[in-house]
């Protein structure tokens, strides 16, 4: 961040955000992000973002769950210790599915967290410093990034004239 | 997006973002209430008297407890259920609700996440105490070991060790990942300190940049959308304790389905007598609103209404199987010695809910507060009545028996009760009780168009 | 607003045809067939079973859905509603299962000897069974046609009124349909084994018509919207179908497995016997069952693109719809029929001919009226709507 020559728009509602996105997407300027207290709807489909890859992982993990849960059963009933239950065969599937069930869940879900934390940096940081502390409040942020600050400034108001704005800065 | 004009508004009052923040945050940055003192000096004492009685039970052994050769699971595992059922609520609120898109539940679904991990850790003790020698619980897991033994993985038991682990991981980073925005918030609005820097290094830098949130939301969901079969098999594996032996009265096989209604709907009713203690005490009427109210008395009235239909259906059956064990089985607890356990469950868990049928009952908040307690007690009894009234009497006369709990019994569970509510008030301090950036997210979309809001 | 489906004559025609097809095959594959075969008998059963859930399915689908104040679902309505209309078909020709009883039900000609028989003659009896099969369709086809009559008068009028009086009637039928499909999965089915019990026997069978109720409405709108009609319903509405889809066929197995698990778990002979019958004779259905039912769903549907392509919904819901009938066939046919059972010309002939008819009274139905109910409260929420 602290390279790059950036300004950044505020505002306090969705609403004008949204437009104001819209406009910006039009005059082809480079959204660098959008800060916003909460998951504002539409918002990723006015930046155009691609959907997130996480689905994809949970289902590798859940399935590499179920394939460690099963097999693990199925090694140790017939392979490493056999034990003879209830007048059960060895290998009986039925009573190895509830824990290859269990397996599945937790892998995919531990996969699908660690893969959401790696994947947006997020991390324990005792030194962290938000870049508005209001981001988390009330107040929405773009940022764009601008080769010229003074005239990218002027450029941008002059797109965004019209929408409820608090500051550009 | 647009609202049906029926639609009314989630919170009330014109809420601007800010205030929101404020209001929810209000319990954390104020001194707490001499409400809140008193709250917990009760339940630290409960705490403390339970702690003690583990210990005794730890040092004596289980002999300690009233249960006998007949009697072989009684009290521990009535509370194992129990407690375990409670929790199902907060995942239900947080994980079924929020995929058939329910946006009511962002008023309450911080804490009945936080009710079910106290609920699953309350639960979890019970197996452990019970097993006479706690400290080698670390037995039920399978590692490798000199004895080259493995845990039977064939046993409801060894499923119910790992269903409960993974419930209670998933449901703990479900709760922490779903908090992690509102931590940031917390710590943007703490000024300086020690606590600030918690809450920083908790926080994990959310900086609420929109890539962040929409793989926060795709994540959200797909937690949802795994814990949901999740909770289903949890309760389903408890029943299969039961319901895989060939014990009359246990083995039947509605017992998963049913056991899920029937930790639903307990789940709920404890999930209602917090909240109506909470949006008091915390003045949160505005946010945890009588519709909010009425809405869980309506999946009271179903699920109740499910778990009377499966005891209709375990009573039809045991007649229609003409196994005259079954038959007798579900006899005896109905006009046994035990006919007032069966009787105050049937009054509080099928009968007492269909009250809510009508509006005036279900939009009153003491009534509701009244009934949930009501729920509380009768869905205890119904475990009581699946374990203590199926064994008592076995397949040998000679062999009957009765079964009392003894003091240290009642100490276990008043201990846990005590854990509960002690580790409820702390999180009400510690943490948002309510999803703060959930609410913003929907309290415009809900309610908008109706007079009331115009 | 008021589109209007148009049944036209060359489909009443097409359906007529098929209808008369069918029966002329299966009339010619009982001539043929052995005499006295309780084939005819077990297959109207199983037909009149898995049409009439499929109505019946839709009506809960209706009912809860208006009780739970849902909004995405009202452009859709029309279509389960029509669906219901074939339950009073269903009631009649259900009562054919009179001549066929002695075929299908053991227990209706037991000689006395069967003292497990014996113990449930208050219950299995002829005429008790005809008094409760009476009941259950008489509550049945009230209660729905008080919804649907509310609901034409909310259309008609635009009073909310008759909104409230329609959710009220949702409300008592569910409360209706909650204990009676349990009741008649257990008089028309679970009998038919009639040593065997099933706790979780109704609750199965309920699963599995709300399934098919699911699929069968996926694939009428993609019917539908290839004529032309409906296209005011989007993606939006299709990934929520799908997604119900996806959810209640693995909530079908979830509870086909507990029934499964907890009897072979338990190994008492009186209950195996039932999976052992079905394991041994009827191999193949038995995993077929699961594989439609189950594994294509659940592989078909689990990627969001895939939910939200009304195609590959639609062919999803063509394999479960098939794998419910087979559903049907092994809880049936084994006790109804034995090893002799076959899916041959008689079954498939039937199913065709039982087929054409539904579809002709939806048709029927549809056409009776405008596809959307222009005075819905939730109308316009329903239009609007985005998954």
């Amino acid at each position: 961040m602290e390279n790059i020559n950036y300004i950044s728009v505020s505002f306090d509602d969705e609403i004008p955000l949204l437009e104001a996105v819209g406009k910006l997407k039009e005059s082809n300027e480079k959204i660098l992000d959008v800060l916003t207290p909460f998951p504002v709807h539409g918002l990723d489909r006015a930046l155009s973002m691609k959907r997130s890859r996480i689905p994809l992982i949970g289902f590798i993990f859940g399935a590499f769950g179920a394939i460690v849960g099963f097999g693990f059963q199925t090694w140790v009933f017939t392979i490493n210790y056999p034990l003879v239950f209830g007048g059960k065969p060895f290998f009986s599937a039925p009573s190895f599915i509830p824990i290859t069930f269990e397996c599945t869940v937790l892998f995919a879900a531990l996969g699908m967290v660690s893969a959401m934390l790696i994947k947006s940096k997020l991390k324990p940081d005792s030194k962290f410093i938000p870049f508005d502390e209001n981001i988390t409040n009330d107040k929405f942020i773009i940022l764009i990034s601008a080769e010229d600050v003074e005239s990218a400034r002027n450029r941008i108001k002059l797109t965004l004239s019209g929408i409820n704005i608090i500051a550009i800065k | 997006m647009f609202q049906s004009p029926l639609r009314i508004p989630l919170i009330k009052g014109r809420k601007t973002y800010q205030s929101i923040t404020s209001d929810l945050l209000n319990p954390l940055m104020n001194k707490p209430a001499k409400l809140w003192y008193l709250g917990i000096t009760l339940s630290g004492t409960a705490l403390l008297f339970g702690a003690f009685m583990i210990f005794w039970t730890v040092w004596q052994g289980i002999g300690t407890f009233g249960e006998n050769r007949t009697v072989g699971w009684a009290w521990d595992i009535t509370n194992f259920v129990w407690w375990i059922g409670i929790g199902h609520a907060g995942t239900f609120i947080s994980a079924i609700l929020l995929l058939f898109r329910q946006k009511w539940r962002t008023s309450i679904n911080r804490s009945a996440e936080a009710m079910t991990i106290f609920a699953v850790i309350c639960a979890a003790l019970f197996p452990i105490i019970h097993m006479g020698r706690a400290l080698l619980a670390f037995f039920i897991f399978p590692y490798p070991n000199t004895r080259s033994l493995w845990v039977n993985f064939n046993s409801p038991l060894v499923w119910d060790v790992f269903a409960i682990s993974t419930y209670f991981t998933v449901s703990l980073v479900f709760w922490y990942v779903g908090m992690i925005p509102d931590l940031g918030t917390l710590r943007d609005k703490i000024k300086k300190g020690f606590k600030k820097t918690i809450y920083k290094v908790l926080s994990l830098g959310w900086k609420g940049s929109a890539r962040h949130w929409h793989r926060h939301e795709v994540t959200s969901i797909l937690l949802a959308a795994l814990a949901t079969p999740l909770v289903l098999s949890v309760h389903s594996i408890v029943s299969m304790d039961f319901a895989t032996s060939v014990i009359p009265g246990w083995h039947t096989t509605i017992f998963p389905p049913y056991f899920v209604a029937g930790a639903i709907f307990s789940g709920f009713a404890m999930v209602l007598t917090l909240m109506i203690i909470t949006r008091k005490a915390l003045k949160l009427e505005e946010y945890i609103t009588v519709s909010h109210v009425e809405n869980m008395n309506k999946i009271l009235i179903a699920t109740g209404s499910i778990v009377g239909l499966a005891y209709i259906t375990e009573l039809f059956i045991s007649w229609y199987s003409g196994v005259e064990y079954e038959h007798f089985a579900l006899m005896n607890r109905a006009t046994g010695p035990y006919w007032w356990a069966y009787w105050i469950m049937m009054t509080c868990n099928v009968i007492s809910p269909q009250l809510l049928w009508i509006k005036k009952l279900r939009t009153n908040i003491i009534f509701t507060f009244f009934l949930s307690i009501v729920i509380n007690i009768g869905m205890w009894f119904e475990r009581f009545v699946i374990v203590v009234t199926s064994l008592h009497r076995d397949f040998l006369p000679s062999s009957w028996t009765m079964y009392k709990p003894t003091i240290v019994e009642v100490g276990l569970f008043v201990g846990t009760l005590g854990f509960f509510f002690t580790a409820f008030l702390l999180f009400v301090r510690v943490f948002p009780v309510i999803a703060i950036a959930e609410v913003k997210s929907v309290v415009k979309t809900v309610g908008e168009t109706h007079p009331e809001n115009l | 607003m008021d589109e209007q489906f148009i049944f036209r004559k060359q489909f009443r025609q097409v359906l007529a045809i098929v209808i008369v097809v069918g029966i002329i095959g299966s009339l010619g594959a009982i001539f043929f067939s052995k005499p006295g075969s309780s084939r005819i008998w077990a297959s109207i059963l199983l037909n009149n079973q898995f049409f009439l859930g499929i109505a019946l399915g839709s009506a809960f689908f209706l009912a809860v859905h208006r009780i739970a104040w849902s909004g995405w679902h009202t452009v859709l309505e029309r279509i389960p509603e029509s669906m219901t209309t074939f339950i009073p078909v269903a009631f009649l020709l259900m009562l054919l299962v009179y001549f066929g009883m002695d075929k299908i039900y053991h227990w209706s000609h037991s000689s006395g000897q069967d003292a497990i028989l014996e113990g449930k003659k208050a219950w299995l009896n002829i005429p008790f069974f005809f008094l409760r099969l009476v009941l259950y369709f008489a509550g049945w086809i009230f209660l729905i046609r008080m919804m649907k009559k509310n609901s034409n008068l909310l259309m008609n009028s635009g009073d909310l009124k008759y909104h409230n009086r329609r959710k009220l009637y949702a409300g008592l039928f569910l409360v209706f349909y909650a204990v009676t499909v349990s009741a008649s999965s257990w008089d028309w089915i679970m009998s038919i084994d009639a040593h065997w019990y099933s706790t979780i026997f109704g609750w199965y069978v309920f699963i599995g018509m709300f399934v098919t109720s699911l699929a069968f409405i996926i694939l009428l709108i993609w019917f539908l919207k290839r004529i032309g009609h409906l296209v005011y319903i989007r993606t939006d509405h299709v990934h929520d179908l799908s997604t119900l889809l996806f959810a209640f066929s693995i909530f079908w197995a979830y509870l086909w497995f507990s029934q499964y698990l907890l009897i072979w778990y338990s190994h008492i002979p009186e209950e195996t016997t039932y999976f052992l019958q079905r394991k041994e004779n009827f191999r193949i259905i038995f995993f077929v069952n699961l594989g439609l039912n189950f594994v294509v769903p659940f592989f078909g549907l689990i990627r969001l693109k895939s939910k939200r392509q009304l195609g590959v919904a639609a062919l999803v819901a063509a394999f479960v719809l098939i794998g419910h009938w087979i559903d049907y066939y092994q809880m049936i046919m084994p006790g109804a029929v034995g090893e002799s059972a076959r899916i041959g010309i008689l079954e498939i002939c039937m199913t065709i001919s039982y087929a054409g008819l539904f579809i002709y009274i939806i048709f029927n139905s549809l056409a009776s009226r405008p596809l959307v109910n222009k005075n819905d409260p939730f109308l316009e929420e329903s239009l609007n709507y985005e998954s």
